[in-house]
């Protein structure tokens, strides 16, 4: 009798625990009577692997299948890669001009794909949404071409430059917090390398993270916003100007000059150097909101006590530079964009344009809100932190209360510039070559492409 | 009897357009369409300028291209030597009479072959690796720990550790090819050899060299290939850097082509590595068959 009351309780509770599950991801999506029927393609990077533990993605999916389940008529057509290949595949479609019906589009793509007529004009569409008035306008700057606007952005606005450090290692170093400048953080470096630690891990061994995990943020300490807005815009700012130049400096000295860093940074990936700051081989760790969603999910199972001694912090400021000392890089790096085509398909389009304002609506927005303490294009009010813990809550104040916003570097401009930025800059932080030697190819690379 | 099952000259040649259709559609088409596309600025999108030479004179120009090729001989060098070269000498151990075992040897000699490039990357990135290395562990444990480093942040060096992989993987690959060629050769002309007075390394260098001269200017050629277009392991290991200290002429195209978008410039760079691999092929077999038609005449 036990028995059989204990089993109807498991019952009942998976049961409640589905329908829980079942409202929070049908329900909330919004059931549009649409009248196209057939298949619509979509191309995502939300593979099943991915959303394990990365709440944009998990989001993403939940809506996606909500949605799918809201209009049988229509059948997805889903084709989902791991992001590297994404990128790739996606360019080529897109060289070929063959691009699918709904997919997403990176930011730095933005104004090429638009110029080529390759993605639809969304500006009034979006402005047409139901939840237009709830929209982060920030979010949709990488996806604007003049004043046209071309994609929802879509997933979760992350950061992409966070310091995450051991508060109990620093404490023993004299520290009570991570220090704000970096004249602190080289005082602590001599106290580390005493104890046969490195004081911050990095990795640049993929050669993309020097650019998004830390000079787009240190670059905005020197130059402010506006340069690199003149940047975007073609309207005089240049990388060869002063105020870059002293950031390239700053990033080499740091690098090259100071024992702050690993020793292996240009060698190793931003995965192998989290697992130094895990292993305790390292104090604090520099790197993006998928590290911490990585470290926290590791430190969670595996060592409670470095769990609780997680601390976040901005970038140290440099002791030359005269902008936002507490800024960080955070935005949304694609949204959801359509293949100009469609617009030959009213009703195709129309059920896109639905898909799109939901996958970036308040269905998602709320989804990764309560189930992971994250925030998309819609924002919503009154989020509810008290049933997270408090390192999950920590790190939403880090990302979007405490400190102030700054561009992504690489959502804009393109991939050519990027690339001869990405590879000197590993040559720099080696002490291979200088600042101005960098500055200058990537200006040469800017003009030639942009 | 045999014409009745001998198949008529339609049916041969039909069985055999499969294969020249998917050949064709494989490497021709692409290589000629990669040399359409040369001729034109096309940043991917429906949107192509032809503009003439520019690609090819920007590549020219090019300072990162021509040290990736730069790279490319010297792995093509370092290769012939280290792959062609040690499997030969492997090869003579295994046939020397004083080895037991040999099926064994040529088995797990052919094995890392078989292995992905990825995972050879992978498991050469862990041996390289700075704190938890086997290398940096060797020299700390017998003392050296003054020669430990960064191993793939080194400039100076980084090229011969991202080869060293490339010839550990495929010393069994050859191995495997100069065995057979040399198991063609008769066991009589080394015993008269061997009476005569000839050592090993005078049979090595006078008997077999000479008798499998063919056969090791396929390998010489398969290696040239494959090392004209080295990509995998590389790109896992160091994606071509620190900078541009071990990029190759493959992963440059890829880059310029996916990352950069720059699809008509890419198009260039993969001519030009096919033009350069056949430049590279036939020179070097008229350097080897001027060589050893020296050495005949003499």
């Amino acid at each position: 009798m036990k028995k059989r009351q204990v089993i109807s309780t498991v019952l009942t509770a998976a049961m409640v625990a589905s329908m829980g599950l079942t409202a929070s991801a049908a329900t909330d999506v919004a059931a549009t009577d649409l009248a196209y029927t057939g298949e619509l393609e979509i191309m995502h990077y939300s593979t099943s692997e991915e959303s394990e533990g990365n709440g944009g993605s998990d989001g993403f999916r939940t809506v996606l299948a909500a949605w799918q389940e809201a209009h049988p008529d229509i059948t997805l057509n889903e084709n989902v890669l791991a992001n590297a290949e994404y990128k790739t595949q996606i360019a080529t479609l897109a060289a070929a001009g063959d691009l699918p019906d709904v997919f997403l589009l990176q930011g730095m793509n933005t104004k090429a794909w638009a110029e080529q007529g390759l993605i639809m004009d969304l500006t009034d569409t979006i402005a047409a949404s139901p939840y237009y008035a709830d929209y982060d306008q920030a979010y949709f700057t990488p996806f604007k071409s003049g004043d046209s606007v071309y994609g929802y952005p879509v997933l979760t606005g992350g950061t992409c430059t966070v310091v995450i450090y051991d508060k109990a290692m620093w404490a023993e170093a004299g520290f009570d917090a991570f220090p704000t400048t970096w004249e602190d953080v080289e005082k602590a470096a001599e106290y580390f390398s005493e104890q046969g630690i490195d004081t911050v891990a990095f990795g640049n061994g993929g050669q993309w993270q020097a650019n998004s995990d830390f000079l787009s943020t240190l670059g905005n300490r020197y130059t402010g916003p506006e340069w690199f807005q003149s940047l975007c815009d073609k309207s005089g700012a240049a990388f060869t100007d002063e105020k870059f130049v002293a950031a390239l400096a700053e990033t080499q000295r740091l690098f090259a000059e100071t024992n702050i860093f690993n020793e292996d940074f240009n060698a190793v990936t931003n995965e192998d150097a989290r697992e130094y700051y895990i292993s305790g081989d390292a104090a604090a760790f520099i790197g993006g909101n998928w590290d911490e969603s990585y470290i926290w999910a590791t430190l969670k199972e595996a060592d409670e006590e470095k769990f609780n001694n997680i601390g976040f912090a901005p970038l140290p400021q440099p002791a030359d530079a005269t902008e936002a000392p507490t800024s960080q890089n955070i935005g949304l790096g694609y949204a959801v964009a359509f293949n100009a085509n469609l617009a030959d398909d009213p009703d195709k389009l129309a059920a896109a344009i639905d898909l799109a304002q939901e996958l970036t609506g308040p269905a998602f927005a709320s989804y990764v809100a309560e189930n992971y303490a994250l925030g998309g294009l819609t924002k919503v009010a009154d989020v509810d932190l008290s049933s997270f813990d408090q390192i999950t809550q920590d790190f939403y104040n880090y990302s979007y209360v405490d400190t102030e916003k700054c561009e992504i570097y690489d959502s804009y401009i393109n991939g050519a510039v990027w690339g001869v930025l990405n590879t000197d800059l590993q040559s720099l932080m080696n002490g291979e070559m200088t600042p101005e030697e960098v500055a200058a190819n990537a200006q040469a690379a800017y003009e030639e492409n942009y | 009897m045999l014409n009745a099952i001998k198949p008529t000259k339609k049916t041969v040649f039909l069985y055999l357009m499969i294969p020249v259709a998917m050949f064709v559609f494989t490497v021709f088409v692409p290589l000629v369409t990669a040399l359409v596309y040369s001729f034109f600025e096309w940043k991917g999108g429906p949107v192509k300028t032809f503009n003439g030479l520019d690609n090819y004179i920007q590549l020219f120009h090019d300072g990162t291209f021509w040290e990736a090729f730069g790279h490319n001989i010297y792995l093509v060098i370092a290769c012939i030597i280290g792959q062609i070269g040690i499997a030969f000498i492997l090869v003579l151990m295994i046939n020397s009479k004083l080895v037991k075992f040999k099926t064994i040897h040529r088995t797990f000699g052919f094995f890392p072959s078989t292995i992905a490039a990825v995972c050879i990357g992978l498991i050469w990135n862990m041996i390289y690796h700075n704190k938890y290395g086997i290398l940096n562990w060797f020299l700390t444990a017998i003392g050296r720990k003054d020669l430990c480093q960064v191993w793939l942040n080194n400039p100076k060096i980084v090229m011969l550790l991202v080869t060293i992989p490339l010839i550990w993987q495929y010393i069994g690959y050859y191995m495997v090819i100069i065995l057979s060629a040399i198991s063609g050769i008769s066991t009589d002309i080394f015993e008269s050899a061997s009476i005569d007075g000839a050592n090993g390394v005078q049979q090595a260098l006078y008997i077999t060299l000479p008798l499998i001269k063919n056969t090791m200017l396929v390998c010489i050629t398969l290696c040239i290939a494959g090392n004209m277009k080295a990509f995998d392991n590389i790109y896992v290991m160091t994606k071509g850097g620190p900078g541009t200290s071990s990029m190759v002429m493959a992963m440059y195209g890829y880059q310029v082509s996916f990352q950069q978008s720059n699809m008509g410039y890419g198009s260039c760079i993969s001519v030009a590595i096919f033009v350069l691999s056949l430049l590279v092929i036939g020179g070097s077999q008229a350097l080897i068959n001027f060589l050893t038609r020296e050495k005949e005449a003499k």
